[in-house]
């Protein structure tokens, strides 16, 4: 289906989420949260266990009411969308079919109610490789055949806006390799995706912005480089030389921050590479080592949400 | 429309319908050799010395109308638990599967997703009340015939029990979907509705005979109050003296129908499924 087909009901494909809170007896899982996810990327949402992740999302879907704020996809609740499968798909538990019944069953039941073609049932199986496995029964599914089942169902609708919780969960690399290119190219087709996981290194290659919630409140939001590169440590240097004292003095000189690593290293901050290659050569130290530090995902994720991630 | 296809395709693709129609054939062939019995010793016995009151009764009883009724409406005591537990069935595996999440998020509007579960268990149980009374219709009049009651097929009163069992089957699914919903789980909602339904009817009766037997006979019109009680009395043949009239059954099984469907849907609208 081409883009003209789509239904207007998902609009531009951005999500808003607004002053949205969860209050729940005695745990305010959701606190207050605003965010907005742009549509030809993908974006990265993130969060300790419990930070929230599965709330938020079970409201932008209309599955859980919130106690206060909204959520909009494209300008409209969830609820409110006139076609909501060809608006947006979404992949919220890998086990969600009944174990009886065959993969492709499960798909033919989700677009006899959505009013969609049976033969979607069959390309959407194609789409993510299952095919062989269309007349077995969901109990037989490995954990990565029931995620791929779960995106399938998500894309029967031909979607604008892709929602998924955890899929990488299971996966083996492989499978997280095909989850990883599979949305990349949705994205690239100018589609919204929003992904939640944990598993930061698969984030940093997979997403394009990222949301970080914390304790159900938002900690960072924003493209994938700027929220690492807003880090304080932002571009640490290590060398390693065997004239580490005269380095040291000269890098002072040039008013860097050198410390020792303890594993025979040096740890300089404040100035770049290049700067402490030409410091060396001119102070005629030999060097070993150079190389730039970049924060990854991971450690700024800890940085950000330290502290925050206690049990509530 | 969309919906009920949807859901009618979820019974069909999962093996609960014909594992629960394979149940009901054994207990259909049980209950009609019961009723055999029952029929021949009600058309030939004799009953000895009675009161007036137990010979009125028993001579409603024993009407050739109400034995032939009798006999077209068998199968019915499991057949109700059978369709009342196949519209549990049909909301807690929802939940058990954890499918209900895709389910609302296909159709939003879950009040209509309720009523498409109402529709789909009904017309479920009306195929299993119409499999029953043509099994009922093809070995009924063998059984009638051997037993000098006759087959009676051109009596009004026997179309008319027919037809008030089709609505109990009708009526104790809606009371099955509305357990659902309410009960979760498919073990406790299972079991409620087992309880209630056979607790109730044996339970019931034997409460309200001793309590009628001590108080009097206006206690039984409170027999009225028990959903399986008032199915039965609303399916009996002809109006037996000293029970309620059957309209009076329907009508309260209808009510149980309509507060549980109701109360079921508005429960649902209001879940968070998490």
């Amino acid at each position: 289906m081409s883009d003209g087909q789509r239904s207007p009901s998902a609009g531009t494909g951005q999500i808003v989420v607004s002053g949205l809170t969860k209050q729940y007896k005695n745990v305010r899982a959701v606190d207050n949260l605003s965010f907005t996810v742009e549509p030809g990327r993908v974006t990265g949402f993130l969060g300790p266990n419990g930070a929230g992740k599965t709330t938020t999302l079970r409201m932008l879907l209309n599955l859980v009411t919130p106690t206060a704020g909204t959520a909009t996809i494209g300008g409209r609740r969830y609820a409110d969308l006139t076609d909501p499968l060809h608006s947006v798909g979404a992949v919220l538990e890998a086990s969600s079919a009944h174990k009886g019944r065959t993969g492709i069953n499960h798909l033919r039941v989700i677009c006899a109610a959505a009013g969609l073609p049976r033969q979607r049932a069959d390309e959407a199986l194609a789409l993510v490789g299952l095919t062989p496995a269309a007349k077995r029964k969901f109990k037989g599914y490995s954990l990565g055949m029931k995620q791929r089942l779960g995106i399938a169902a998500a894309m029967l609708g031909d979607p604008q806006v892709l929602i998924l919780d955890e899929p990488a969960n299971g996966l083996d690399p492989e499978g997280i390799r095909w989850m990883r290119g599979f949305l990349k190219g949705l994205a690239t087709e100018g589609r919204t995706v929003l992904v939640s996981s944990h598993l930061l290194s698969e984030m940093q290659l997979l997403a394009d912005d990222v949301v970080i919630i914390a304790a159900g409140r938002l900690v960072r939001q924003g493209p994938v480089d700027q929220v690492i590169g807003s880090m304080a440590h932002g571009g640490r240097v290590r060398v390693r030389t065997p004239q580490a004292d005269e380095l040291v003095a000269a890098l002072r000189e040039q008013s860097a921050t050198v410390d020792a690593d303890g594993h025979g290293a040096l740890v300089v901050t404040g100035v770049d590479a290049p700067t402490v290659g030409r410091v060396a050569l001119a102070a005629k130290v030999e060097l070993h080592e150079l190389t730039t530090e970049r924060p990854d995902l991971e450690g700024v994720f800890l940085e950000l949400t330290a502290g925050k991630a206690e049990i509530r | 429309m969309n919906l009920v296809r949807s859901e009618l395709l979820k019974i069909r693709t999962t093996s609960t319908w014909w594992i629960f129609g394979l149940i009901t054939v054994p207990l259909w062939a049980l209950a009609m050799a019961f009723n055999w019995l029952q029929t021949e010793a009600l058309a030939n016995g004799d009953f000895g010395e009675v009161s007036a009151d137990q010979a009125d009764q028993i001579d409603a009883v024993r009407d050739v109308a109400n034995l032939a009724a009798n006999i077209y409406t068998n199968g019915q005591f499991f057949g109700l638990l059978i369709v009342m537990l196949l519209g549990i069935v049909v909301v807690t595996s929802e939940f058990f599967h954890q499918t209900v999440t895709t389910t609302f998020l296909t159709a939003p509007h879950r009040t209509a997703v309720m009523m498409a579960k109402l529709i789909a268990a009904g017309v479920l149980a009306l195929l299993f009340w119409l499999g029953t009374t043509l099994l009922n219709l093809a070995v009924g009049p063998l059984i009638l015939n051997a037993t000098d009651v006759g087959a009676h097929l051109g009596d009004g009163a026997v179309w008319r029990a027919v037809a008030l069992n089709g609505l109990a089957y009708l009526l104790w699914s809606v009371l099955g979907v509305g357990l659902g919903v309410l009960i979760r789980s498919q073990i406790g909602a299972t079991v409620t509705g087992i309880l209630l339904y056979l607790g109730g009817a044996i339970g019931a009766a034997i409460a309200i005979g001793l309590l009628a037997a001590k108080f009097g006979d206006w206690i039984n019109q409170l027999q009225l109050l028990v959903p399986s009680l008032a199915s039965g009395l609303m399916v009996s043949g002809t109006d037996i003296p000293g029970n309620p009239p059957r309209w009076a059954g329907a009508a309260v099984l209808i009510g149980y129908a309509v507060v549980a469907g109701a109360i079921g849907v508005l429960t649902i609208r209001r879940r968070d499924i998490s």
